[in-house]
């Protein structure tokens, strides 16, 4: 944005500006910081609640779980998966939790 | 009636039998001698008296019933038999001589039998207790028990002992009743045919002769109306038919419906009234019935030629006799009910094909809502809010309300509601008060608990519901709130989810505001500007279909990014923030002007114009390069500002190529010091409305599939069929999903092993857990 300014843009004193900012109204949205939008479990996108916790209505607790491998998944979703297969269904790497979403 | 009187007979028996053992203890209670027929002759007399009604002074009638109790325990034999069968042998003759007298009164049959039943019956109760002791002591210990009668076989019931008060009523009916019964019968037959034309009859007389058939099975405990149903009832309802199926044939000629049926039911409710004043009240309904079936169910074909044309030309006073009449019979109704609901579906579907002009969704929304109370107050009104009728308003409503304008597209209602809602919960609602607001939303729901597809509905809803909410041009939040809950009483928590979660977000935003204002002062940092923010969550948004343009955020605007960015990292934990820039907007001042004029704009021309602070003059190219917008939209932002007149196009050429250049208008002037330079939010475009409609199908797969799951985990193995009723029945409230549909969710649900074809059986399913 350097460039914009030309000769006068970076020196220029505040009270020369022709428009000041006087207020803004951002709009931001938050998701999960994923790699993949897609549970690979359940393939149901990791914003929205898994089916199970769809079905029982429990939409606000489906959290997103990364393991070291920064593979992520519905936390539900990776917690039956580990019973079975301590390993991460995407890269076969073993599982190890590095963060839950909140 | 007759119980009650049973009562005060036994007060005044126990009374007489108190006086009776206080003279016995004087006297003696001990059996004695006694000369039979000198003691009979004695009781003969006073009974005489008795039966007839005359005069017995009190002492007679109390040795009299020492009488009774001597003859009793008589010594060395008791007396009873001798004395129970000369009584039987009096009350014989004394009823057979009145027979005569009866008889041969044949002009005035009736008034005869009614005055000597009056008199017998009395005295036969008087009887009654002047045997007291025969009837307690003799004849209740001879007499079989329920059980005997119930089990014992051959017993001759002829031969069973009565006590006097049943002994005197049997022969009543054995030598009265019986050989006069088919004058009798006749007689009550033609008086109250006479009572029918209006003719004077004697109401005491024909009741108390009716009555008489029931009075005289008083003691017949299993069979009370036996003698009156075979011997009067039977008759009295066939002659009843026989006469109202001629007096419905005689009303049929020359008259119009109307008049038929105001006829009928002044002659029901005369009937009615003329059962009470004759008849048993086990006969009541009987009667209604019989005359029901002659004047209702006979000519059904012709009362129900009549509605068509009634039920269309709102013939209100003949539609409550309609339904009066019509109701009474089996299965009567329904074809009136039909008309009703097919002449409401016309009214309404007329009254909707007939709107035009710019306010679609207002006229249709509150024809409907016109249609729908017109008739649910006729129904209340009319027809005594029967439900079959509630029913067919319902059905013709949900007809009128998922009609569809166009066969080849999608049907416009739920569209056309959602913007109903819209138009009441923005804030620029013309001079409508907040109760007003309130009382039209809340008969929304009416109209959309009529919807099939109450999630496209839902679609169009919460878009704009989105915009009222990040724009903040809701009349109020609490509104809001209300009217999520309402959908939410009319359709569940699940289907307002989404609504609540963009709700809440926006309260939540409001909080993360003051908490990124706190963290700023602690951190001693300033922005410089007044900054708000609106952290929405991703997937409950509607959001997603129109792809914005890129920006390179203003210079100005990089602090307040960063920091709020740093703060919303600290708070929590794996979320990352994308900053939606064609929803923000900000407000200018001016700073070049004698007046100094307060601007709000949209984020795009804010970084546009924010540019010029860095030189006064910029080509298209050059303003690109700096925003990184593309192409359509900076021409679309800049032309916008032109239009305004902050900037001006020193090229004066129409179209904006990137060679242009453009300067701000350094002699800008407005009468107003805070204005707004209107955004380009593009009109809702009919691609806009397919795709809304696309993402409600995509929305339906995922419910449908959520559906199946449940229901599969619920029941762990279902057949096909019944899998596939359950999710119609679960997803009706919402949408009526074709059946292909959910085969395929089937199929993706067998796919990522949720489920899986059952081992067993061809067309079942098994859920995996």
């Amino acid at each position: 944005m350097a460039d914009t300014g030309g000769d006068n843009g970076p020196g220029k004193k505040a009270a020369d500006k022709m428009f000041s900012l006087k207020k803004w109204n951002a709009v931001a949205m938050w998701s999960w910081d994923v790699e993949c939008d897609t549970c690979a479990i359940c393939r149901v996108q990791v914003m929205d609640a898994c089916l199970r916790c769809q079905a029982e209505n429990k939409q606000e607790d489906c959290v997103v779980v990364w393991g070291e491998c920064n593979h992520s998944f519905h936390n539900c979703c990776m917690s039956l998966w580990v019973k079975q297969n301590n390993r991460c269904p995407l890269c076969q790497q073993e599982w190890v939790v590095q963060r839950i979403g909140k | 009636m007759y119980v009650e009187r049973n009562k005060n007979l036994h007060q005044k028996h126990f009374a007489q039998q108190a006086s009776f053992w206080a003279q016995k203890i004087t006297m003696s209670l001990k059996p004695r001698r006694v000369d039979f027929s000198e003691t009979w002759g004695k009781i003969l007399a006073t009974v005489r008296g008795v039966i007839t009604l005359s005069k017995v002074p009190r002492p007679t009638w109390n040795d009299r019933f020492s009488d009774v109790y001597a003859l009793c325990v008589a010594y060395p034999e008791p007396l009873a038999e001798q004395l129970y069968n000369e009584t039987k042998n009096f009350l014989e003759q004394h009823v057979q001589s009145l027979y005569k007298i009866v008889n041969s009164s044949l002009d005035n049959l009736l008034a005869t039998y009614h005055a000597y039943w009056q008199e017998y019956s009395k005295g036969a109760e008087y009887m009654n207790q002047l045997y007291g002791y025969l009837n307690s002591q003799y004849i209740r210990k001879q007499k079989l028990s329920d059980a005997d009668l119930a089990y014992g076989h051959g017993i001759d019931l002829d031969e069973q002992l009565m006590e006097i008060g049943e002994l005197a009523l049997d022969i009543w009916r054995r030598l009265m009743i019986e050989p006069l019964k088919g004058n009798l019968v006749q007689q009550l037959l033609q008086e109250i045919e006479k009572d029918r034309e209006g003719e004077q009859t004697n109401q005491a007389i024909l009741h108390g002769v009716i009555n008489s058939f029931v009075h005289v099975e008083e003691y017949n405990k299993k069979g009370l109306l036996k003698l009156y149903q075979d011997l009067f009832e039977k008759r009295f309802l066939e002659e009843t038919g026989r006469y109202y199926r001629k007096e419905a044939g005689r009303y049929l000629t020359g008259t119009t419906c109307s008049e038929y049926m105001e006829k009928v039911i002044q002659r029901l409710s005369d009937e009615e009234m003329r059962s009470r004043k004759f008849l048993h009240p086990s006969s009541y309904d009987k009667v209604t019935h019989e005359c029901q079936q002659r004047f209702v169910a006979d000519h059904l074909r012709f009362l129900h030629g009549e509605c068509h044309d009634m039920v269309r030309k709102d013939r209100r006073e003949d539609m409550r006799r309609m339904y009066t009449l019509l109701r009474t019979v089996h299965n009567g109704l329904m074809l009136m009910v039909q008309e009703v609901e097919d002449h409401i579906k016309e009214t309404g579907l007329d009254a909707i094909s007939n709107i035009t002009g710019d306010n679609l969704p207002t006229q249709f929304v509150e024809s409907v809502l016109e249609v729908h109370s017109r008739f649910s107050h006729m129904i209340q009104k009319t027809l005594s809010g029967d439900q079959q009728f509630i029913c067919a308003l319902d059905k013709a409503c949900s007809s009128i309300v998922n009609s569809r304008q166009d066969q080849r597209s999608p049907c416009k209602s739920p569209e056309w509601l959602a913007k109903y809602c819209d138009m009441l919960l923005k804030r620029s609602t013309k001079g409508m008060s907040e109760s007003e607001v309130d009382d039209k939303l809340s008969a929304s729901i009416t109209v959309f608990k009529y919807l099939d597809d109450k999630d496209v509905y839902q679609k169009f809803y919460s878009k704009m519901l989105a915009k009222r909410l990040i724009q903040g041009n809701s009349v109020s939040m609490d509104a809001e709130e209300a009217m999520i809950n309402r959908l939410k009483q009319a359709c569940g928590y699940e289907f307002t989810n989404k609504l609540h979660r963009m709700y809440t977000d926006i309260n939540v935003s409001a909080e993360h505001n003051k908490k990124f204002n706190e963290w700023m002062r602690e951190n001693k940092e300033e922005l410089g500007i007044h900054f708000n923010i609106y952290v929405l969550q991703a997937g409950a948004w509607p959001l997603g279909l129109t792809n914005p343009s890129p920006l390179n955020i203003p210079q100005e605007l990089e602090k307040s990014v960063k920091m709020f960015d740093m703060f919303y990292k600290e708070r929590f934990n794996g979320r990352k923030l994308t900053w939606l820039h064609q929803l923000c907007n900000g407000e200018v001042r001016t700073c070049f002007l004698k007046k100094s004029y307060i601007i709000t704009l949209s984020m795009y021309q804010m970084a546009v114009l924010l540019l010029f602070n860095g030189s006064d003059k910029l080509t298209m190219a050059e303003i690109q390069s700096s925003t990184q917008m593309a192409e359509g939209e900076l021409g679309k932002n800049v032309q916008s500002l032109v239009d305004a007149k902050l900037l001006i196009n020193l090229d004066g050429k129409e179209q904006l190529t990137p060679n242009v250049v453009l300067t701000v208008n350094v002699e800008y002037t407005n009468k107003r010091t805070k204005f707004k330079i209107p955004a380009l939010y593009q009109k809702e475009t009919v691609q806009e409305v397919e795709q809304a409609h696309k993402a409600v199908d995509e929305d339906r797969k995922l419910y449908l599939q959520a559906a199946i799951v449940r229901i599969m985990k619920a029941r762990k193995a279902l057949k096909h069929n019944t899998l596939i009723q359950e999710v119609i029945s679960q997803s009706r409230a919402r949408f009526n999903p074709s059946i292909s549909m959910i085969k395929r969710c089937i199929e993706q649900l067998i796919n990522k092993e949720y489920i899986a074809r059952s081992n067993d059986a061809a067309d079942e399913y098994t859920y995996i857990a």
